[in-house]
Order: C-alpha cells, then sequence, then structure tokens
C-alpha cells in the first residue's frame, strides 16, 4: 500500500493543503471583512509554538492522545486570544494601520521564537514532538495526519462555503464595503471583526498545531513571512472575494510549483539548493503581478452575489 | 396607557454646537423632534440640517450640547452617549442625503441585512438564512412589490434605486424616531409619492418623522409641523402655513417669488 507515494509528495501536499486553509482564512478576513491580515504567520505560528513547548517540554500526567487533544486545544485558544488582542488593537485602523499592526504582531511572533531559547530551542530548533497514535511505518503515520489536516481543511472550506450563504457573511460583507452604513443600520462593526479574528486566528492556530505534530520539530524559520505571501498570493491570484479562490489559486501556485514541477520535471540536482526556491518566489510574484495586470479580480472574478441570492432564495 | 408613556418618542437638543475648522455650523439651544407625526426641518444650503442630524445619530461627536431620546415607554436615554450604532436598537433610524449603498449586495441582501437581529448573525448559527427569510417573507415582498423594484437579486444600479433602498431599508427596522435626509431627492415623481405614502403610513403607526426636504410640495404637504434653520441656528417652527407666509423664511430661504 501507499507505494505511489514518497516522504516528498507527502510533505508537499501536506503544505500545499496548509496554505489552502490559511488561504481560506485570510478569504474571510481580506476578501469579505476588508481587514488586511500580513501577520497569518504569527497566529499560525504561536498555534505551532504554543503546542510544541506544551507537548515536548512539560511533563503531563497523562499520555496520547489526551497529551496531544489537551495541548492542541490550548495553543487553538492562545491563536484564538491573540486574534481577537489584534483585532481590538486594529479593529478603528485604516487599512496601512492593520497590515502595520498585523504584520508587527507576526514579527514579535517570529522574535520570541528565535530569542526565547529556554523555551523554544531558539535557532536550534524545538523537538520531542511526535504523531497521537502509531500505525506502524512513518509514512502510514504521515499519510494519517495528511488525511487528517485536509479533513480539518475541508472544514474550513465547508465553513466559508457556508458563511457566504449565511446572515454572518452578509454582515461581513457589509461592514467590509461600507463600514459606517452598517453602523448606522444598528451594526456593530467592532463586534464582527473581534469574532471573525478570534474564530480565524484560532482556526490559524489549529493549522500550526498540525504542522508541529507532522514535521516533529519546530525552528524559527517555519514561521516567517514566506507562509503569509504564498497564502495571499494563492489567495489573490484565485480570487480574494471568492469562497474557492484560496483553493483555485493555491493549486496554480505552490501546488504547480512545490509538486508538480518539482517532482514531476527533471531538473539538474544542483539547482535544488540555490536556483529553486529563488525561482518559486519570482514565479510566484510573476504570476501576481501577471493576475492583477490582466485579471485583477483574481482567475475567478469577482464575487457573485446575483447567482448566489438566486440560488438560496426564490425572491423574484 | 400610564401617564409616562407618550403617543410618539422625542427628540430633545440641548445646547448642541459643532463647528469644523473653528466654523460654527450648528448652534441649536433647544429644540424639540418627535411632538407631532411629521415634521420638515427646513433651510437654505449649508444651514446645517444633515449636520444636525448626523449630530442626533452621534455619527460626528457634539462639540457641547446633549441630545436626548424620551422613548414611548416612558423611559428617557442619553444619545449623544452612545456609539452610532445603537440608535437602532434604541428606535433612532436615519436615511442618507448622499447615495450610499453595499457595493456587492444585492438588493434582496440589503433587505435581509436590515432585518437581521444580531442572533441572526452569529457565526455558527446553522440555519440563520432560511430561517431569516421565512420569517420574513410576507414583509420584504410587500416591500419588493409597493416599491416596483426590478429583480431583487441585482444589486441596486441606478442612483434612485440606491436612494430608495436606503429608505426601504430605514423603513424595515421600524423606527420610533425616523430621520430623512433629502428622501426624495432624485427619484422619479411616481416614487415620491410611493414614498410619501409610505412615510404617512408610517407616521400613523406611531413613529415620529423629521424630514429635510428642498422639494417644499413635500413639506406642504406632508407634515404637521416646520422647523426653520438657518446658519446653524434654529429661527422658528410652526405649522406649515405660518412658516410660509413668514417674511424672515422668504426672504433666507424661499425667496419673495414662491407661490
Ligand atoms: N465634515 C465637514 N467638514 C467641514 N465642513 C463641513 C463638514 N460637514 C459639513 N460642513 C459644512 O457645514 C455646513 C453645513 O453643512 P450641512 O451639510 O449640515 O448643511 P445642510 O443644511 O444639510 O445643506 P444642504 O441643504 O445643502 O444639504 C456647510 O457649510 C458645510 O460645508
Ligand atoms: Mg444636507
Amino acid at each position: 500500500m501507499l507505494d505511489w507515494l514518497d516522504a516528498f509528495l507527502i510533505s508537499g501536499l501536506f503544505g500545499v493543503v496548509q496554505i489552502i486553509g490559511l488561504g481560506l482564512l485570510v478569504h474571510l478576513q481580506m476578501g469579505l471583512t476588508r481587514v488586511a491580515n500580513f501577520g497569518v504567520a504569527g497566529f499560525w505560528g504561536l498555534g505551532l509554538y504554543v503546542f510544541g513547548i506544551l507537548y515536548g517540554k512539560v511533563d503531563w500526567p497523562f499520555g496520547d492522545p489526551w497529551q496531544f487533544l489537551v495541548c492542541a486545544i490550548a495553543a487553538t485558544a492562545a491563536s484564538a486570544l491573540a486574534g481577537l488582542f489584534v483585532a481590538w488593537l486594529i479593529s478603528d485602523l485604516d487599512v496601512d494601520g492593520a497590515l502595520v499592526g498585523t504584520l508587527g504582531f507576526a514579527t514579535v511572533i517570529f522574535l520570541l521564537a528565535t530569542a526565547w531559547s529556554d523555551l523554544t530551542g531558539g535557532a536550534a530548533g524545538l523537538g520531542g514532538l511526535g504523531f497521537p497514535y502509531d500505525a506502524g511505518p512513518a509514512k502510514t503515520n504521515e499519510f494519517i495526519w495528511f488525511v487528517l489536516t485536509t479533513a480539518i481543511v475541508a472544514g474550513i472550506l465547508a465553513y466559508v462555503l457556508w458563511v457566504h450563504r449565511s446572515p454572518y457573511g452578509r454582515l461581513l460583507i457589509a461592514v467590509g464595503t461600507n463600514e459606517p452604513l452598517a453602523r448606522s443600520l444598528g451594526k456593530s462593526s467592532t463586534r464582527a471583526k473581534l469574532t471573525l479574528f478570534t474564530i480565524t486566528s484560532g482556526m490559524m492556530g489549529l493549522l500550526g498545531v498540525m504542522q508541529a505534530v507532522m514535521f516533529r520539530f519546530i525552528i524559527p524559520a517555519n514561521v516567517t513571512i514566506n507562509i503569509t505571501l504564498a497564502a495571499l498570493a494563492g489567495l489573490i491570484l484565485g480570487g480574494i472575494t471568492r469562497a474557492w479562490g484560496a483553493v483555485v489559486g493555491v493549486l496554480f501556485t505552490v501546488a504547480l510549483f512545490d509538486i508538480v514541477i518539482q517532482f514531476y520535471v527533471p531538473l539538474p540536482q544542483e539547482w535544488y539548493t540555490q536556483a529553486i526556491p529563488v525561482a518559486r518566489e519570482a514565479i510566484f510574484g510573476l504570476a501576481l503581478v501577471l493576475v492583477l495586470l490582466f485579471r485583477p479580480k483574481g482567475m475567478l472574478g469577482e464575487m457573485k452575489r446575483p447567482q448566489l441570492m438566486r440560488r438560496i432564495h426564490d425572491f423574484k | 396607557m400610564t401617564s409616562s408613556e407618550r403617543t410618539r418618542a422625542e427628540i430633545h437638543v440641548r445646547g448642541a454646537k459643532k463647528s469644523f475648522s473653528g466654523r460654527t455650523v450648528v448652534d441649536v439651544d433647544e429644540l424639540v423632534l418627535g411632538d407631532s407625526a411629521v415634521e420638515g426641518l427646513l433651510g437654505p444650503n449649508g444651514a446645517g440640517k444633515t449636520t444636525l442630524m448626523r449630530m442626533i445619530m452621534h455619527s460626528i461627536p457634539l462639540d457641547e450640547g446633549t441630545v436626548t431620546l424620551h422613548k414611548r415607554d416612558g423611559s428617557t436615554i442619553t444619545l449623544s452617549e452612545l456609539p452610532p450604532h445603537q440608535m437602532v436598537s434604541n428606535g433612532v433610524v436615519k436615511s442618507t442625503q448622499v447615495v450610499s449603498d453595499f457595493d456587492q449586495l444585492t438588493i434582496l441582501d440589503s433587505l435581509l441585512l436590515a432585518l437581521a437581529t444580531p442572533g441572526d448573525e452569529s457565526p455558527i448559527r446553522w440555519k440563520a438564512e432560511r430561517e431569516l427569510a421565512k420569517k420574513h417573507e410576507e414583509e420584504i415582498r410587500h416591500q419588493l412589490d409597493r416599491f416596483g423594484f426590478g429583480n431583487p437579486n441585482e444589486v441596486a444600479g441606478s442612483a434612485g434605486e440606491k436612494k430608495l433602498l436606503d429608505i426601504v431599508r430605514c423603513l424595515l427596522l421600524k423606527p420610533d424616531v425616523l430621520l430623512l435626509d433629502e428622501p426624495t431627492a432624485g427619484l422619479p415623481d411616481d416614487i415620491t409619492q410611493l414614498v410619501m405614502s409610505a412615510v404617512r403610513e408610517l407616521a400613523l403607526g406611531g413613529t415620529s418623522v423629521v424630514i429635510v426636504e428642498h422639494d417644499l410640495e413635500v413639506i406642504w404637504e406632508l407634515c404637521d409641523e416646520v422647523t426653520f434653520m438657518a446658519e446653524g441656528r434654529v429661527l422658528m417652527k410652526s405649522d406649515p402655513e405660518t412658516i410660509r407666509n413668514n417674511s424672515l423664511v422668504v426672504e433666507k430661504y424661499l425667496g419673495a417669488d414662491h407661490a
């Protein structure tokens, strides 16, 4: 079984699924509610590290799966609280303010991961993590974890699709497109943003937990802006206002490059260390520029409320 | 009805001042709105009518003074201490003078948005959309038919349609006090008539309506009382006939040649 899968392919697919999940969550924040978030790596990284520290450094009186569950819930909650706090800081700021605030938060997380080495292991990294089960060979364990993570991301996609069809989503769009008008209709835009960031940041933290377990070892280089940029590039490319935007966009960037090109196109071995990472960023950048030039709303285009409303209601 | 209850909600403006870059734009000592069913607020361009309404809604802060709401149940609340989004839950609603809409939302979206309560808008309430549409189905159909909206599943197109949508959103909020800032500007005559009859109906139901309008026909026809403002001050408040024939109003606003 699973012969067709090698460890690289699993980790490549895992990365794609992670970025899709993050892109979907950013879609709710930036695509619908128009609150800029350049701190994705921070919320995700906080979950990753809180889990890593709790799981790897604390002596728990019980073993897995309880140990995993308790640590995962705590890490998710930490990210959710951070989301609430950052949203409160930026809720009255304009796009530039939100951008600086969220980026600043991610920078703080990165610096803490690097400098607080008693806890995080610093640049040397933090180990002692593992799967909360043992199903045999490493590859099987990894595959199971990949399937679980995919299920979580599918759940996030289902939630995003539901949001588009709910009064909650309508509220987010209203706040995003005309905040003063939404307020004049009695909507608390601040409350909407705080709830949104609490939920979506918590989910980002949970994705970070899944990542920590998959790689068993975490280093500050995991939580750099690269992951934010990958999620944003994919989302914008696919269509920032569309529910499926992140899925389509990430398939055409991260998946296409990290999996199809790297695994199935025969490239000279010596390219992998130097040329490929640079080429990857350059190609993502170029794709983004081309899309913004020729299809500024992304591959899927504009938000399509008329079609959606016609499908769910029968007012004529 | 107990002695403290009143037929209509009233807004009391006291010592309200607002200036922009040193220039006083609103300076109202004492004004009661809502003591009659439909009240007009009249005055030349720049008199401060819109600014006063925005001060009442607390969408701009007051430099001085207070705005209080005397509710129909007899209780009183200081509006000038509340954030703007809490006006609606206290029954105070305002339409906007400048055409304002949500870019992406359809007409139906707009109506459902106005109707949805915070409970409907919970981030985890599974069946909220269907329940919301079902609960208000009749009301939505009624408003769509009455104003002859085109396809409710499209985004409002013309400025007129957006303006009308703004008013319908306000109607759906079932206000106790409704402030209308030039509601019929830019609307065709037949729609203007529809809006006016909707306003009358609302007033009959106990809502206090305050209406700013440069279309004087609308004012004379609808209003039981008219307040006249110029240069930020309330100069007089009286019945439409008296206002119409007052020499000061004629001089400052109506012009000598008005019919
Ligand atoms: N945000 C602002 N900043 C500076 N000046 C303002 C602002 N809002 C209003 N003004 C000024 O205040 C004065 C009153 O404006 P306001 O809009 O209240 O008048 P209005 O009576 O509603 O006039 P109109 O009949 O033309 O709508 C005007 O001179 C206007 O230029
Ligand atoms: Mg005005």
